[in-house]
């Protein structure tokens, strides 16, 4: 998996909430778990035109609380649509389990990183090691990139694929001899 | 060397490693737990897995709580379905319909549950077993991966240490303690965190009042909740529970995310107002407020104790005629004590009607829920619009007693009105 994430910054504030701000409640009533269909609608609640401005590699820049409310998975599905990086100040519990079974590339406890950038700055970050570089202003900043386990589970594409690979490897163990 | 909170401690002998907050892990729980509504889904992905058998059946505890009486064909047939899962997993701590009763609560009854335990689950008041000091994590849908494999990852919790003081006063029920505990801890502290309860307070709180304390966090984002154990928890495990119990407790010199010291003698009778378990105000802001429904039960309310208070401030009494009036006893056992010293007949006698243990209307009102516009005041886990049924109908929470009293009024009352008036 590739951890390094160049393109423009998205800047949102804090409080941002999964239902609504980030996607419409109905998709998580319909389960729908596509992220190329859930793409379309990303962050629809707060920018409608947000989906059509985004390109692969850009990154979410956002403050407290990030994907606030009753943790539903669709959001975070959006992003992976749009192979979109994130960096936030905070992401609440639910949430948090949510971003990385979606499989994304993320940053969090990042403070104060909303100060740092501006929507359409050039940001460079490197999702393994925890550096952002901020290319439009020439800064460099460093945050705690997420533990190695849980980066083995979004280099595996997230939950089910992360499970199926368990699986596979338990029914090797399984079948292997002595 | 620093210290261990419980939950560090706990998560430590699970996996056998040396954890502290933050760490990522995949510890084994002793016990899993999935209600009647999830086990079709987690037996459908499990087949699209290609799992055909569990990681420890033994280890699997299903209770039939959400739905014991079958109110339609879909019920029906689900139930059917769950025998059949059940049965091809050979799981036999199975709890079908008028057994065992509220899975959060009966377990403990039942002794499966142990100070320093370690247990996982679908539904999210799993938390509830912190009452005898184990420690209970939800983990909704991945419960697949727990039951498939043995764990799924967790991050070492932190914890906000609860220190209580003092004793709750006459007609305030540990549900205004719980209430207003979430409202003023806030999401931002507990987030992510294990909220402790413990001090020179707590064994003034009965286990009822334990399982309400421990209820309540979870609702504004802490990922679990437990009791400090002491000897009234030995008291009430040694006679159900086989083999040794040993209690545990936080080092001195653990880190907490914080210690927040409460007092329970400041507490007086609390509601929370629509749409969130944490908007919660004083008794006297919403009171006079017209109800249409009532209702005593849930994983917040499920014993014996809860409806005791209730039924002191029904004695003799009988409910608004403008008001219906549901209680779900927690558990058969419940039910079965609650019988036995008379406890029922008060609910009876006043216009009550009674239901099958488990989650009664709190299961998103599919029994017993509300029209257009209606007004209730229960004891429910959760009040977000919608939750018992009309979108437009608004719920209030709030301790037994007080909706006992409201009931009785037909508007929201502060039940030390009315147990004053009886005092003559």
């Amino acid at each position: 998996m590739n951890w390094i994430y160049h393109g423009r910054c998205w800047k949102f504030g804090d409080n941002l909430g999964i239902d609504g701000d980030m996607m419409p409640l109905r998709f998580a009533l319909e389960r729908e778990i596509d992220p190329m269909v859930l793409r379309d609608h990303l962050m629809c609640g707060v920018d409608p035109e947000f989906p059509t401005k985004v390109s692969p590699g850009d990154i979410i820049v956002a403050g407290k609380r990030f994907g606030q409310g009753n943790p539903h998975i669709q959001g975070f599905l959006g992003i992976k649509g749009h192979a979109l990086g994130l960096v936030a100040e905070s992401i609440p519990r639910g949430s948090f389990r949510n971003a990385i079974n979606a499989g994304l590339a993320f940053l969090t406890g990042c403070d104060g990183v909303v100060d740092e950038v501006e929507t359409g700055d050039e940001l460079e970050v490197n999702f393994e090691s925890g550096e952002l570089r901020n290319l439009s202003r020439r800064t460099v900043l460093r945050y705690t990139p997420l533990d190695p386990q849980l980066r083995a589970i979004i280099a595996a594409g997230g939950w089910r694929a992360n499970l199926e690979r368990r699986l596979a490897r338990l029914r090797e163990e399984a079948a292997a001899p002595g | 060397m620093a210290g261990k909170t419980i939950a560090e401690k706990i998560l430590s002998r699970v996996t056998g490693q040396d954890v502290s907050a933050g760490d990522i892990v995949y510890p084994e729980p002793e016990l899993v737990t999935v209600h009647d509504w999830y086990v079709v889904n987690f037996d459908k992905a499990l087949r699209e897995l290609g799992v055909e058998r569990l990681h420890d059946p033994d280890r699997v505890l299903i209770s039939t709580d959400h739905e014991p009486v079958a109110v339609s064909p879909q019920a029906v047939a689900r139930q059917q379905q769950v025998r059949e899962i059940v049965g091809r997993y050979g799981i036999t701590h199975f709890f079908d319909a008028g057994r065992g009763g509220h899975g959060h609560v009966f377990p403990i009854e039942l002794g499966y549950v142990k100070p320093g335990m370690f247990i996982e689950a679908y539904d999210v008041h799993v938390t509830n077993y912190g009452a005898v000091g184990a420690l209970g994590i939800p983990v909704v849908v991945e419960i697949t991966e727990v039951l498939a494999c043995g764990s799924v990852w967790l991050r070492v919790p932190d914890t906000v240490r609860v220190n209580l003081t003092g004793s709750l006063g006459p007609g305030i029920g540990a549900r205004d303690a719980a209430q207003k505990l979430i409202g003023d801890l806030g999401a931002a502290l507990v987030d992510y965190s294990v909220v402790e309860f413990g001090g020179p307070g707590l064994p003034s709180i009965d286990l009822a009042g334990r399982h309400t304390l421990c209820n309540t966090p979870i609702d504004i984002g802490a990922k679990s909740a437990l009791i400090e154990p002491d000897q009234q928890t030995l008291d009430y495990l040694e006679p159900r529970v086989e083999g040794t119990v040993e209690l545990i407790a936080s080092d001195s010199n653990a880190t907490f995310r914080a210690v927040v010291d409460y007092d329970l003698d400041a507490i007086e009778p609390q509601v929370a107002v629509p749409p969130t378990p944490d908007c919660v105000v004083g008794i006297s802001e919403v009171a006079g407020r017209t109800i249409h429904h009532a209702f005593i039960g849930s994983c917040a309310a499920a014993n014996l104790a809860d409806l005791r208070a209730a039924a002191e401030v029904l004695e003799g009494r009988k409910i608004h005629p403008g008001v219906r009036f549901i209680v779900t006893p927690g558990t058969q056992e419940v039910m079965a004590a609650a019988q036995a010293e008379g406890v029922l007949r008060h609910f009876i006698e006043a216009g009550a009607m009674i239901t099958q243990p488990g989650c009664g209307p709190c299961a998103g009102g599919r029994i017993g829920g509300l029209a257009s516009g209606e007004v209730s005041i229960n004891t429910g886990t959760r009040n977000d619009y919608g939750r018992l049924g009309a979108p437009d109908s608004e719920i209030y929470l709030a301790s037994s007693a007080t909706v006992a009293a409201s009931a009785v009024a037909g508007r929201i009352t502060d039940p030390r009105e009315v147990m004053g008036g009886a005092g003559g």
